[in-house]
């Protein structure tokens, strides 16, 4: 039972990382919360399940599909609600008000255009399961946990080693100098941006395997999970948003198994008010 | 007397309390602190005044003070760690607060769940029942009883928005208002100046709390019925656009916030099903082309600039 659970959170988890990375992104070169980001990837998510359903494609063509779109919301997002933003000195409160504007836009296209039911994922793949003595393993659970692990090491190779990954990270530390420098931070933030959202529409497939189907109103629950990963890993850590996304998804479903389920969704901000009161600069966050 | 008809009266009393609402988050603001628990606060008042005036029988209006008490007070426990924390750790960390609390409310018994509480007491019958023993009854002013008692709902919440308006006001211009301007604007500075920062930021994050859980229980009371999900995200959203979108700098701002943001859905009917849609284009638009929102502390000064100007350049051309 424990080690089953611990699969099963660390399945949930890992989904979570890849949403936290994110909006961990964004705020570290931007330095600000977006908060559309879950509207946006489960828009994408949404547009790769009906292409799988009703129009028979496999999943790795969803997967890019929900990518591509996701990634274009993301520069919709950028052009439409930061971009106007940069420019003048406004108070940062601006950029969250209107990203939460854009949320409500990308949710109520979504209302507009998929309904508001819940949409089953097919079932049949990754219904296979592996029996390991202590736990058995459902190919989809594999398959969610390497695509998040991969994605998870290559973004960190490509942020560490990569020209661009490079330019993000200086953009990240100051915008005006990498400017200078002769980075072109507006693409660096287009990329950041894309980026980020892209992250996210993998993620939202990947919860729609999980738990065997999408709702449009998803979006915000998973995005409040997102943003809770975001503080306890501390602002702006990448190896932050990985661990405690996992680690949230472990102590859900920890929850759920040995305590009350209806608890479930307080789970996360509870744990953010703790860590705040403890230590508010997160897990992995410097000191401010 | 088609502005007298139950339907109208009602939007105009939402527009008072949401009025209020705008006065309970621009108070908060004015220090700097951007909360995101305001809906938890006013589910707190509502939660606490129904449970009071329904099942402990309780007069409503102690009943109503008493959930903004509660409100203040959670907001005591709540915000005393939590102040220590800056801008957006401080929204999230209230965001994550209000969702504690709504998910508590669901689960709990008292409460009764996700259905929540109805068949309360309206404000409306209530003050009817005072009116009618002073002898002021419906057929001698010769409108209906349910007029009578949206009217006396409606008066009761402009006076009480009147109250709360100039208390503001007055705490404006007073040490306090002072104070919290001087820590919105530096924070390092005001304490270099000796002010007690976190005394003040304390302060003005319960104020805003108190009258939050005030009109929760308001509007628990007006509407008779009140569910944990109708202090939801999109609750926080509301009056967070209130003041963002009206401007959050003067407390005109806000209540101008109000003002349209709840008369236009009601206004563009036919349009109500993209009432979501507007808010997100007008949250969007609003702060693309005026980050500090619709009316500033210029705005004013622009229109008596003007006012004045013009006889002085009169007086210039006479010379």
């Amino acid at each position: 039972m424990f080690w089953q659970q611990l699969v099963n959170g660390l399945t949930v988890g890992s989904t979570y990382s890849l949403i936290a990375l994110g909006y961990t992104l964004i705020f570290g070169v931007l330095g600000i919360i977006n908060m559309a980001h879950g509207q946006i990837f489960i828009f994408g998510s949404l547009v790769g399940l009906v292409l799988m359903t009703s129009m028979q494609m496999p999943l790795g063509v969803a997967l890019v599909a929900s990518i591509v779109i996701s990634a274009i919301l993301g520069l919709i997002l950028e052009y439409a609600a930061l971009r106007p933003l940069r420019k003048k000195n406004v108070p940062h409160l601006a950029s969250l008000i209107s990203t939460i504007g854009f949320a409500i836009l990308v949710e109520e296209a979504m209302h507009k255009i998929f309904g508001a039911d819940s949409r089953a994922f097919p079932q049949s793949f990754g219904d296979k399961t592996f029996d390991l003595g202590i736990i058995q393993v459902r190919s989809v659970d594999l398959i969610i946990l390497g695509i998040s692990l991969i994605l998870m090491f290559v973004l960190h190779f490509w942020i560490q080693k990569t020209k661009m990954g490079k330019a993000i990270r200086a953009t990240a530390e100051n915008a005006d100098t990498a400017n200078i420098l002769g980075i072109n931070t507006n693409m660096v933030i287009i990329v950041t941006v894309m980026l980020a959202s892209a992250l996210g529409g993998v993620a939202g497939i990947l919860i729609g395997m999980a738990y065997s189907a999408l709702i449009p109103t998803m979006g915000m629950t998973l995005g409040f999970k997102g943003l809770a990963v975001l503080i306890l890993g501390g602002v702006g850590s990448i190896p932050g948003a990985m661990v405690c996304g996992v680690l949230l998804g472990v102590i859900e479903v920890f929850t759920v198994a040995y305590g009350d389920s209806s608890y479930r969704d307080a789970v996360a901000f509870g744990l953010i008010i703790i860590i705040l009161l403890l230590k508010p600069e997160g897990l992995f966050g410097r000191k401010a | 007397m088609d502005i007298l008809n139950p339907y109208n009266l009602q939007v105009f009393t939402f527009i008072l309390l949401n009025s209020i609402l705008a006065i309970s988050i621009y108070i908060t603001l004015s220090t700097g602190q951007l909360s995101l628990g305001h809906a938890g606060f006013m589910s707190i008042g509502a939660f606490t005044a129904s449970i009071l005036s329904k099942q402990a029988d309780m007069p409503m209006f102690i009943a109503i003070i008493i959930g903004g008490l509660a409100a203040g007070i959670v907001a005591l426990l709540i915000g005393a760690p939590t102040l220590k924390l800056h801008g957006l750790y401080l929204a999230i960390a209230t965001l994550g607060f209000g969702e504690v609390i709504r998910v508590i409310l669901l689960n709990m018994k008292i409460t009764n769940g996700a259905l929540g509480l109805t068949g309360l007491q309206s404000i409306g019958n209530y003050l009817y029942d005072f009116e009618k023993a002073m002898g002021l009854k419906a057929q001698s002013l010769g409108i209906s009883v349910i007029q009578m008692k949206s009217l006396t709902t409606f008066v009761f919440m402009l006076l009480l928005f009147a109250v709360v308006l100039f208390l503001t006001l007055r705490l404006n211009r007073s040490r306090l208002g002072r104070a919290f301007e001087a820590i919105k604007a530096d924070e390092t500075a005001a304490r270099a100046m000796g002010l007690q920062v976190a005394y003040y930021k304390m302060l003005a994050f319960i104020i805003g709390s108190v009258l939050a859980g005030v009109c929760g229980g308001l509007y628990a009371h007006i509407t008779t019925t009140i569910t944990p999900d109708d202090f939801n995200y999109h609750k926080v959203v509301e009056i967070l656009s209130y003041a963002v979108i009206g401007g959050s700098e003067v407390v005109w701002g806000p209540l101008f916030g109000a003002l349209v943001l709840t008369a236009l859905p009601e206004v563009l009917r036919g349009l109500a099903e993209y009432k979501m849609l507007m808010y997100g284009l007008i949250m969007v638009g609003v702060m693309a082309f005026r980050p500090h929102g619709l009316i500033g502390t210029d705005t004013f000064q622009k229109l008596f600039r003007r006012r004045k100007g013009k006889p002085g350049n009169e007086a210039k051309e006479g010379m």
